[in-house]
């Protein structure tokens, strides 16, 4: 038995999103059980069925030395303060 | 005719409806069967597809019912003698592989006699059209499924092949006796409402058993445990159970 990630697209502008994972001795009857076990209410129209063995996976210390860069992660809340501060200082000169 | 109530039994001709109650029946208990593996299935993706494929087959069951009459009284308030199910669905099927054997015989026939009912569609026979599209259009994928188990089980070494064959050979007493015709098929025929006669279905039904596990001498055959119109010992534990909620109150509406 082999392990197989299943990704499903509804419809539409949707990407192909990860639905779960399922056992199965080949790829036809993964693709049978998939419909079984993730789309059987519909969830999908379409399904990619991927071998595990054919991902490609990283080491779990891969990533970790940017778990500690909070300067990375910008939600626009301080060039929106800047803005809003040179915004003041122009109506003022006005 | 027994069993036939309201509307359904203007529409149809006694022949007509004995052979639509004989197919509803089962799927109705084909249905039943499948169920019995909600939860214990040897893996959870078949015991969803033997899910889903139980209430596909309870909905043939229901529609075709529908068709003749009130759906709860047909399907759970009639006498045991009224049912003119086979045998094949009415024995129980413990082991998996087993299971699986009646699964791929049962739906390989099914496919023949929805195809020879398509003829049977007219505005004045109710939404049997309908019913019938969607049942074919829903087999389809029931083949796929049982046909590929089938396919992988018998390549998957020889004890899994052998094991299964075992389980085939075991049903085909009560399969190939799916095809006793009902009195009023020559009738049926002869009107159209039948495209395809049994014993012409049967033969064609063999060819695909014959091509996986054959050749099966069928004149050797044993004889199946019941007719379609003398239920087999099986029938009664198993109608007790399906009835068993309608029997609590069986004027409810649900």
């Amino acid at each position: 038995m082999n392990i197989f990630e299943v990704f499903l697209k509804k419809d539409g502008k949707d990407e192909f999103r990860h639905a779960g994972s399922l056992e199965a001795a080949d790829a036809d009857l993964a693709m049978i059980l998939a419909r079984e076990t993730y789309a059987r209410r519909a969830e999908g129209d379409q399904v990619w069925l991927v071998d595990r063995r054919d991902l490609v996976v990283s080491d779990p210390r891969f990533v970790e030395p940017n778990t500690d860069k909070p300067h990375r992660h910008n939600d626009g809340s301080l060039v929106a303060a800047h803005r809003k501060a040179q915004r003041a200082l122009r109506d003022a000169s006005a | 005719m027994t069993g036939v109530d309201g509307d359904g039994a203007t529409r149809w001709s006694a022949s007509e409806a004995e052979h639509l109650l004989a197919f509803a029946d089962d799927e109705h208990l084909m249905g039943q069967q499948h169920t019995e593996w909600i939860g214990t299935a040897p893996f959870l993706e078949e015991d969803l597809a033997f899910c889903s494929i139980a209430q596909d087959e309870l909905g043939h069951a229901a529609a075709l019912y529908e068709l003749l009459g009130d759906v709860d009284r047909l399907a759970f308030g009639r006498e045991a003698a009224g049912y003119r199910s086979c045998s094949l669905v009415e024995v129980p099927c413990a082991q998996w592989e087993l299971a699986i054997a009646r699964h791929w015989l049962y739906d390989l026939a099914e496919q023949l006699r929805w195809d020879a009912l398509d003829t049977a569609a007219a505005p004045d026979r109710g939404d049997l059209a309908g019913v019938i599209a969607r049942a074919q259009h829903e087999e389809e994928y029931h083949r796929i499924h049982v046909t590929t188990l089938v396919g992988t089980l018998r390549t998957a070494g020889e004890a899994s092949c052998r094991r299964l064959d075992a389980a085939i050979v075991a049903m085909l007493p009560d399969a190939d006796a799916l095809w006793q015709p009902l009195d009023g098929e020559p009738e049926l025929v002869a009107s159209g409402f039948l495209s395809d006669d049994s014993a012409s279905m049967q033969s064609r039904w063999r060819d695909e058993v014959d091509a996986v596990v054959g050749p099966v001498h069928w004149e050797t055959l044993a004889a199946a445990e019941g007719t379609r119109h003398e239920r087999t010992p099986h029938f009664g534990p198993l109608y007790d159970r399906i009835t068993e909620v309608f029997r609590l109150d069986p004027t409810a509406t649900w």
